[in-house]
């Protein structure tokens, strides 16, 4: 087996930063449009049923994956579900140590077989479990944008 | 299927370096030069390449494949690149397998590369871009929150403790003490210190998760009549599988990789594998995280489910082990230079079943052994078995 020889002073070595300059502008797609619409102008969810695999998709597709069919029947689903699992976030992107840590978690809706990832909120972390009982609060009706971020945040049910 | 017998031949690796003073196609060229010297081939001899390596942007370079075609050795050659993300290393050699299975091609060269130092401030930040655009990229989550939420199911599913996953980041660090290519082998680390590490994502922490890493790996494959005449002991791959589950977080299962069984149910049928926990002498399971291991050990059917923690703390997956796991040290120990990792393991059972392993030699002449990677959105197996 051979070996690369390790530069010892590599951060002597000629260095520069650059930049790949692209933007994106992007569409939720044919169903994702009408989901996040419901969503910004509702504060619905909602998912589309596939009949053959009898599985609800949330966030809402147009197709079934599993068979291919092309989904149009569109069903209400709940905003609130539970904490399938959930990690506490101490670090950013940078790999800069996070002033607050953040609770992400994955919470299956209720009535669907989907869910979605999102911010538990109004929560002390220590306090979250799987199986927690969490709903969605969706900022105000004036401020949606039809966005991810319409949803602030899931957080417990009050018992 | 009239498929062609193929064989290693020769494996050539650099070493495992937080930051590489080599360019990409330098570190390409000195795998690829390293895997030739070892079985006395000159690059005309070579009929076709195949690359592997994750995403551009990590090299920083758009379209890499082609920019690494140089030092791949790929000039007037046939030359692809193939990518499923962390899962290439181990589909590399299969994407070079039916190169030269197929009839096509006698003699393979499979290269796979990965500078993540470009990538400023870090990684992450590259890794972010994989996820979906609208659903989830807005909420800009630490690169970590995939792996430590699949973690955390794990754990909750088997009623795990963090002390019986640690053991796995202990184990590949002390066995990469003995590899000299690695980044963090450490003969002395212990448990206390995985432990003690700062938490990253919950339950993650620093130690349960391999680091940024440069580096190359390089195989090559023959079809049987060139190997049996250019090597002493060719070692032959004997099965090969792959499998995509579902992009849907919510519609997998995250405790258990039913992707990497079916992979690793279609390569052990191609292998004539029907008793895995008998038939394979050695595994190379994918271990960027430590839990990653159990996870996979599982689903390649080699412990029971949730059962993988309680053998690595009855010592069975340790060099010496009645089913040596990672005894290369793995991705947490010799390093994690994406798809380049993914082809050491194939290139530790390469030295390890020709008995050329050295310190981390597997007593007892292994005759097989099954290594396998995991990516793309966390949900891809790749599955190869090989043997002597």
């Amino acid at each position: 087996m051979a070996i690369l020889n390790k530069p010892d002073k590599v951060h002597q070595a000629i260095a520069w930063h650059g930049d790949i300059p692209i933007t994106n502008r992007y569409t939720a797609g044919v169903a994702g449009e009408r989901f996040f619409r419901e969503v910004k102008e509702n504060g619905k969810f909602m998912g589309t049923r596939c009949p053959e695999c009898d599985l609800i998709y949330v966030p809402a597709t147009m197709f079934c994956e599993r068979c291919f069919a092309e989904l149009d029947e569109w069903v209400q689903v709940e905003n609130q579900g539970q904490v399938v699992t959930y990690t506490i976030l101490y670090w950013d992107l940078d790999d800069q140590p996070l002033a607050v840590p953040l609770v992400l978690a994955l919470v299956q809706l209720d009535g669907s077989d989907g869910g979605l990832v999102h911010y538990l909120g109004e929560t002390d972390p220590e306090d979250v479990y799987i199986g927690m009982e969490v709903e969605a609060v969706l900022k105000d009706p004036a401020e949606r944008e039809g966005s991810i971020l319409d949803i602030r945040h899931f957080r417990p049910i009050q018992v | 299927m009239a498929m062609r017998k193929v064989a290693v031949v020769g494996a050539g690796m650099t070493r495992f370096v937080r930051r590489a003073l080599e360019t990409g196609k330098e570190l390409s060229y000195e795998a690829s030069k390293m895997a030739l010297d070892y079985c006395d081939l000159t690059l005309d001899e070579v009929d076709c390449v195949v690359h592997g390596t994750a995403p551009d942007s990590f090299d920083g370079v758009h379209m890499k494949g082609e920019y690494l075609s140089d030092g791949s050795g790929a000039w007037r050659k046939p030359y692809t690149r193939c990518y499923v993300g962390g899962g290439t290393g181990v589909f590399a050699p299969i994407h070079g397998w039916y190169h030269v299975a197929s009839g096509l091609f006698d003699i393979c060269l499979v290269v796979c590369e990965e500078k993540m130092s470009s990538c400023q401030p870090h990684p992450q930040g590259a890794f972010l871009t994989i996820f979906d655009h609208t659903t989830e990229r807005p909420l800009k989550p630490n690169l970590l929150w995939i792996f430590a939420m699949e973690m955390n199911r794990y754990m909750h599913t088997y009623g795990l403790k963090k002390e019986d996953i640690a053991l796995v980041s202990v184990k590949n660090k002390r066995n990469a003490a003995d590899h000299p290519c690695s980044l963090l082998g450490d003969a002395n680390i212990t448990l206390q210190d995985v432990l003690n590490s700062e938490v990253l994502a919950w339950p993650v922490q620093r130690l349960d998760v391999s680091p940024v890493t440069d580096g190359a790996v390089a195989l090559v494959l023959a079809a049987e009549h060139v190997a049996r005449r250019i090597c002493d002991k060719p070692i032959w791959i004997e099965g090969v599988g792959w499998n995509l589950d579902t992009a849907y977080w919510t519609n997998r299962d995250l405790c258990y990789p039913r992707y990497v069984e079916k992979a690793a149910r279609m390569a052990y049928e191609m292998a004539g594998i029907t008793e895995p926990r008998k038939q394979i002498h050695i595994a190379e399971p994918y271990d960027p995280f430590d839990y990653k291991e159990l996870h996979h050990l599982e689903g390649l059917m080699l412990f029971d489910r949730g059962k993988a923690p309680e053998a690595t703390a009855l010592g069975i997956t340790q060099r010496n082990g009645d089913l040596p796991v990672c005894p290369s040290g793995g991705l947490l120990g010799v390093g994690n230079p994406i798809a380049a990792a993914g082809l050491m393991k194939v290139a530790e059972l390469f030295w390890q079943l020709r008995g050329e392993a050295g310190a981390r030699q597997v007593p007892g002449q292994p005759r097989r052994g099954v290594a396998q990677a995991w990516g793309d959105l966390m949900q891809v197996g790749t599955v190869a078995v090989l043997g002597v």
